[in-house]
C-alpha cells in the first residue's frame, strides 16, 4: 500500500495573555463595547472599530488564530470582504499572500458544462475572490489591530456567564490567572456556530443538520493547475459523486469529496483512504503531500433577529449555512462591517439606539437569503429521490448542449453583498457600491474606500450641483457626519471628474443628481433633484434620527 | 398560464410525443419527460406562468395511481 506524507504543520503566531486591571477589584468596571471571540467576524469588527477611532474589549478563550488543525476552515473571499479589508488597511497583505481567480468551471463526468468569470461585472478595485487559508486573514487582523492600538484584546480568556441588566450586560471572565467580571454597555457575540452566550440565553437557532457527508483534503502537489474555481456534480474519480477543487496560498489545494450519506467518517479521512481517492484523480505520477484531512457535513441555523437587547450577534454565532459559494465568513465579516459604523457613531453621540435596529433588519434578511441559496444548491448537488436524480440528469445532459440549461446547473451560488430590503432607514432598500477608482478634479487618484477609510461618515455624490446650492448643503449638513463630493461641476466642493462608470453603477448621473453612500459603501439613497433639504433628511432618514432624534 | 387551446395540430403534437417515448424503458421516457420539460420551460421564459403551471401541474391526482 502507498504511504502518504503529511506537510510539517504551520507555525502561528501566539500573543501573551496579560492580566487586565480588573483582577482582583471587586467593583466591575463599565466598557462601552465588548466583543466576544477573534475569529474573522469579531476580528473585522474589532478592527473596522478601531480604524474609527472607537476603543473596544476584544476577549478570546485562546492565544492564536486558526482552528482545529492547520489549514481547515473558510479559504475564498469575496469582492465586498475584500474591499471591507482595503479599508482596513490589510488587503496588500491578503492579495500577496492569497490566490486571486474569478474563474469558475463546472464538470459533470468528464466533460465541462459550464463556466463563469466573474471579473465580468466587476468595476471595483478589488477582484471577485482571493483565496486565502482563514488563519492568515485573522492574523492579518489581529496584527492590524494591534498597530491602531486602540483595542483592549485578551488571550486567554473564557466567558463563563452573561447577564442582560437593564442598561448594559455583566460578563463573567476566566482567565489563567483567576476569574474576574466586567460590564459591557453593548456585548458582540462572535463567538461562532457553538455559541455559548446564545445558548446561555436560551435562544432558539432553528438548527438543523444535513446527512450528506464531505471529506477535504488539503494537499500540496508539483502538477500544475490553473488558479480556477473547479467542480464536479458527478466525478467519474469520486463514484460519480461532487467534488471541489481550488487553490490556496503557500501551493496547497484544498480538494473536497462529496462521501455517501451513510459513510463512516472516520475512515474516509483515514491518510490511506484519502490518498487512494485522490491518487485516483491524479494519476500514478503525481507526488503530494496532505496538509489537512477532516470529514464534515453540513449543518445551519439561524437566530430570528441578530439583536437580543444590549447583546448583538455577529457571523456563525448569528447564522450558518453550507459552504456552497463562500457564504459564511464573508457574511460574518459583512455583518462586521454593517455594525462598526453604526457602534461607531452611537459611541460618538451622532446616531441614536435606534440606528442599531437597523443592523438586525439589513443582516437578518442578507443571511435568510443565504440560507435559501446555499440550501438550493446543496439540495441540486444531493437529489433527495429518484425523481430528484432524474431532473438533475436532464438539466446536466442539457447543460452540454444548450446555454439556457447551463444556469440551472447549481455548484454553488458566489457570494454577494447582499442587497438590503426597505426599511425605516433605508425608504428604497440599499445595494452595495464597489470600490469605483476614481479622479479628483485635478487628475489625483482615489478610490471609494480611500474616501470612506478615514472617521466615520457618509459621502454624498452629487452630480454638478450649482456653488449656491453647495453653499446652502453645506450649512443644512454641519452638524451631521456628511462628507459631501461634487462630481464635475463648479460648485466649490471637493470635486471628482465625471465618469460614465461612477454613473452607471450609481445609477445617476444628470446634473443636480445625488448618491448617498454609507460608511459601509452601500447606497441608501438616490436623488434624482437633489437640494439641500432633501439631502439633510435623506441624511438623518439613513442615520435613523428621524424616529429617535 | 393560458388554458384555451393553442397547439396548432393536437393529434400530430401527441403522435409525435408517444414517438419519441417508443422502445424506451421507463426510466429513459423518465429523462426524456425531464428534458421536454425543461426545453419546454425555457421557451415559456415567465416566472409567474411557470410556477403557475408547477402548481397546475402538481394538483391533477388523477395520475397518481398506475393502472
Amino acid at each position: 500500500m502507498e504511504n502518504f506524507a503529511f506537510a510539517p504543520a504551520y507555525e502561528l503566531p501566539v500573543w501573551p495573555f496579560t492580566p487586565p486591571p480588573e483582577l482582583g477589584s471587586t467593583k466591575p468596571v463599565r466598557h462601552p463595547i465588548v466583543i466576544v471571540g477573534a475569529g474573522p467576524s469579531g476580528l473585522t469588527l474589532a478592527c473596522d472599530l478601531a480604524q474609527r477611532g472607537v476603543r473596544a474589549v476584544l476577549i478570546d478563550e485562546d492565544d492564536t488564530v486558526g482552528v482545529r488543525g492547520a489549514s481547515s476552515r473558510g479559504i475564498c473571499y469575496a469582492q465586498k470582504s475584500l474591499e471591507i479589508f482595503e479599508r482596513l488597511g490589510i488587503y496588500e497583505r491578503i492579495a500577496a499572500k492569497g490566490i486571486t481567480w474569478s474563474f469558475g468551471r463546472t464538470f459533470s463526468g468528464e466533460q465541462e458544462v459550464y463556466n463563469f468569470n466573474l471579473q465580468a461585472n466587476s468595476v471595483s478595485r478589488q477582484p471577485p475572490f482571493i483565496n486565502l487559508q482563514q488563519f492568515y486573514v485573522e492574523w492579518f487582523l489581529v496584527e492590524r489591530i494591534l498597530e491602531l492600538g486602540l483595542t483592549d484584546v485578551r488571550w486567554k480568556s473564557r466567558v463563563t456567564r452573561v447577564e442582560q441588566l437593564a442598561d448594559g450586560v455583566r460578563l463573567d471572565i476566566e482567565t489563567p490567572a483567576g476569574s474576574y467580571t466586567i460590564e459591557a454597555d453593548r456585548l458582540i457575540d462572535a463567538t461562532g456556530a457553538n455559541s455559548p452566550i446564545r445558548t446561555q440565553l436560551g435562544i432558539e437557532a432553528h438548527a438543523s443538520r444535513s446527512t450528506d457527508r464531505w471529506c477535504i483534503s488539503d494537499v500540496r502537489f508539483k502538477k500544475p493547475l490553473p488558479t480556477e474555481r473547479w467542480t464536479w456534480v458527478d466525478a467519474p474519480f469520486n463514484e460519480g459523486r461532487g467534488v471541489w477543487q481550488h487553490l490556496m496560498a503557500d501551493g496547497v489545494w484544498r480538494i473536497d469529496y462529496q462521501m455517501p450519506e451513510d459513510c463512516d467518517t472516520a475512515y474516509i479521512s483515514q491518510p490511506e483512504v484519502a490518498g487512494a481517492r485522490l491518487r485516483e484523480q491524479l494519476g500514478p505520477d503525481v507526488e503530494f503531500e496532505f496538509v489537512w484531512i477532516g470529514p464534515y457535513g453540513y449543518r445551519d441555523h439561524l437566530l430570528d433577529s441578530f439583536r437580543h437587547g444590549r447583546v448583538f450577534f455577529i457571523g456563525d454565532a448569528a447564522h450558518v449555512v453550507s459552504p456552497f459559494g463562500a457564504r459564511g465568513g464573508n457574511s460574518g465579516i459583512q455583518d462586521a462591517a454593517n455594525l462598526g459604523w453604526k457602534l461607531a457613531l452611537v459611541a460618538q453621540g451622532k446616531a441614536g439606539d435606534t440606528l442599531l435596529d437597523s443592523y438586525d433588519a439589513e443582516r437578518q434578511p442578507a443571511a435568510q437569503q443565504n440560507l435559501q441559496v446555499t440550501s438550493r444548491s446543496a439540495r441540486f448537488l444531493a437529489p433527495r429521490s429518484p425523481a430528484e436524480h432524474t431532473l438533475r440528469r436532464a438539466v446536466v445532459a442539457l447543460a452540454a448542449r444548450h446555454p439556457f440549461a447551463r444556469a440551472l446547473v447549481n455548484t454553488g451560488r458566489m457570494s454577494v453583498a447582499n442587497d438590503y430590503p426597505a426599511a425605516p432607514q433605508l425608504p428604497e432598500g440599499a445595494r452595495s457600491v464597489q470600490n469605483l477608482p476614481l479622479r479628483w478634479a485635478d487628475g489625483r487618484e482615489t478610490t471609494l474606500m480611500q474616501l470612506l477609510s478615514e472617521g466615520t461618515h457618509c459621502i454624498g455624490l452629487w452630480f454638478a450641483p450649482t456653488r449656491e446650492q453647495a453653499r446652502a448643503a453645506l450649512d443644512a449638513t454641519a452638524s451631521l457626519p456628511l462628507r459631501l463630493l461634487a462630481v464635475g461641476g463648479d460648485s466649490g466642493l471637493p470635486t471628482l471628474q465625471a465618469d460614465d462608470r461612477l454613473a452607471s453603477h450609481l445609477g445617476i448621473g444628470d446634473a443636480g443628481s445625488f448618491a448617498l453612500v454609507r460608511p459601509d459603501a452601500y447606497r441608501a439613497a438616490v436623488l434624482a433633484n437633489a437640494t439641500p433639504e432633501i439631502i439633510a433628511s435623506a441624511l438623518r432618514t439613513a442615520l435613523g434620527h428621524d424616529s429617535n432624534p | 398560464m393560458i388554458t384555451e387551446p393553442r397547439i396548432p395540430d393536437p393529434d400530430g403534437f401527441y403522435a409525435a410525443l408517444l414517438a419519441a417515448h417508443e422502445g424506451r424503458t421507463d426510466a429513459q421516457s423518465a429523462d426524456l419527460n425531464a428534458r421536454l420539460v425543461l426545453l419546454l420551460a425555457n421557451q415559456c421564459a415567465d416566472q409567474d406562468v411557470l410556477l403557475a403551471c408547477i402548481r397546475a401541474a402538481a394538483e391533477d391526482t388523477t395520475t397518481t395511481t398506475a393502472p
